[in-house]
């Protein structure tokens, strides 16, 4: 039965029961969610270590305008360049090889695409590359609108830079985190670009880089036409991305 | 140890710590322009930082296996540029009505709205969309890449934010009292006053669908129809496998446009989005 057909069968909530049992799924969602943290906790940590000194009027970094230039380039070049970039770069015969040799660090040339987890880890690189430059942007646009007399009255009063940056930068900047982790969150759920496109689209070495996203792609472009187990990834993608808004929304929300 | 000498060993490692970000952030791109102007046997030696004179060698092959590159900027650019105008339009005139008038279900309205960003793409835009423009008999058309960007509920918020801060409702109420229409205020008065912040949302939009792969993947087929992204997904296949130096012009010749643009417009399109994502 593909997706053009005009008869259809209502199996009601038969695509979900499969989807629990099927071990693509569970692997598709464990690899999402693992490749989203290992992208966004140093998105953020980094993000918000460069936001704090920016803004700080005691450090006075210089050419601030040119290095939030320069971070935030990489979220406009095409991701499908990027991801054969990337490829060619971490290739057999790629620079990353082709240096690390001659540096002496490995012997000889690694095949980085072979290993599930280097794989992944240069998936996570990549999205931390193409995001973390709006990260910042976000990060010192919430900073900016905090009152500079807050610090001023903490300094009076004897705080330590840590105690200033945990009691009244984090709690202040609470509606900034609540965007920058749910449209992350979001668009991490979805991720679809560079998995698909930096190996072969199914997800290798090893289904390791097989997100939700490429998962349902596969059962959507399969012959067979697995169009509701297609379609209920997808909705499976929302519920978990729904769920975890919520939950984040929840334990974030100022108290009234 | 005294304050100065701290803070200087702070500030001397900042800088350390930016510059190697600022080198993690450009090798890769520099690499790639790079690459564009050397010969296969020579991105297979090694790595070099220098531009070597292989551009135009490269350039025929790139051109000479049958993959139209200008056939795919054309097509981008056919759907972009009217889907960028369409976003930026309806959005204002969106996030233009919530800021400006009161009427029923307002606020629920506007947080559907916003809930509408987290719905996935895979959901809204790909099975269900496939069928439909199926059965409307749109697929391998630009229309359906074109007009859903009438709708786009990330960039009404962003306008919203950035009307909240921007607008001045005695300018309408004047212009009200003048006898204009609604329309025309909106059109003649608030569209003019908010130019920074719609061209910052035309940018945005614009490079979203000019870099948008999914979508034009799953609706369109032929292979003259395909968007710039398509083509460059084509460059990794069979027709250029070992030819290094053409897949890096290829990839180099998507990639430049838009560090152009980038560089000319840096200063309006970062100041804008920080604008953008105020709250208060």
């Amino acid at each position: 039965m593909t997706i053009m057909s005009k008869t259809y069968n209502f199996v009601g909530l038969n695509n979900f029961k499969q989807l629990f049992s099927d071990d693509f799924f569970i692997k598709s969602v464990l690899n999402t969610w693992k490749i989203w943290l290992m992208n966004f906790i140093p998105q953020l940590g980094i993000a918000m270590l460069l936001a704090v000194w920016f803004m700080n009027n005691r450090l006075k970094i210089k050419f601030v305008g040119l290095w939030r230039t320069v971070y935030y380039l990489p979220n406009l070049l095409m991701p499908v360049a990027i991801a054969a970039l990337f490829y060619n770069l971490f290739s057999r015969y790629g620079p990353v090889n082709q240096i690390a040799v001659r540096a002496g660090i490995l012997e000889e040339a690694f095949d980085f695409f072979r290993s599930p987890g280097w794989t992944q880890s240069i998936v996570a690189f990549i999205q931390w590359w193409m995001w973390f430059g709006v990260t910042i942007l976000y990060l010192m646009a919430g900073m900016s609108s905090i009152s500079p007399s807050y610090y001023e009255a903490a300094l009076v009063d004897g705080a330590s830079s840590w105690d200033m940056f945990t009691k009244i930068t984090l709690p202040l900047l609470k509606p900034v985190l609540i965007y920058v982790l749910v449209t992350s969150l979001a668009g991490g759920m979805q991720m679809f670009d560079i998995p698909y496109l930096l190996t072969d689209g199914r997800g290798s070495p090893n289904g390791s880089i097989m997100t939700m996203s490429v998962l349902m792609y596969m059962k959507f472009s399969s012959g067979k036409g697995f169009i509701g187990a297609g379609a209920s990834v997808a909705v499976m993608i929302f519920i978990i991305t729904a769920i975890s808004a919520s939950i984040i929304i929840r334990l974030l929300r100022e108290k009234e | 140890m005294s304050y100065t000498i701290k803070t200087k060993l702070t500030k001397t490692f900042i800088y350390i710590f930016l510059v190697i970000l600022f080198l993690i952030t450009i090798v890769p791109v520099w690499i790639l322009l790079i690459n564009a102007t050397r010969s296969t046997p020579e991105i297979q030696q090694g790595v070099s930082l220098l531009p070597s004179n292989n551009l135009l060698n490269n350039w025929k092959y790139l051109t000479g296996k049958g993959a139209n590159i200008w056939r795919g900027f054309i097509n981008s650019a056919l759907i972009s540029i009217p889907a960028t105008l369409l976003t930026v339009h309806f959005s204002m005139m969106t996030a233009y009505a919530i800021q400006v008038y009161d009427f029923a279900y307002k606020k629920i309205l506007y947080n559907i709205i916003i809930l509408l960003t987290i719905i996935p793409t895979q959901m809204a835009s790909i099975i269900g969309f496939y069928k439909y423009m199926s059965m409307l008999n749109l697929l391998n058309s630009y229309i359906p890449l074109i007009i859903p960007a009438i709708a786009a509920p990330p960039m009404v918020f962003f306008a919203s934010q950035y009307l909240e801060s921007t607008l001045v409702k005695d300018l309408i109420e004047s212009a009200r009292i003048e006898g204009a229409s609604e329309i025309g205020i909106f059109h003649r008065i608030i569209l003019p006053i908010a130019k920074p912040g719609a061209f910052t949302m035309g940018i945005l939009s614009f490079v979203a669908s000019w870099n948008n792969f999914f979508t034009p993947f799953m609706l369109i087929s032929k292979v003259e129809k395909y968007t710039l992204p398509m083509m460059v997904k084509l460059l990794r296949g069979d027709m250029y496998r070992t030819e290094y130096g053409a897949i890096y012009l290829g990839l180099a010749i998507t990639v430049i446009p838009i560090i152009i643009v980038y560089a000319m417009f840096s200063k309006y399109i970062i100041s804008g989005i920080s604008l953008g994502s105020v709250k208060d």
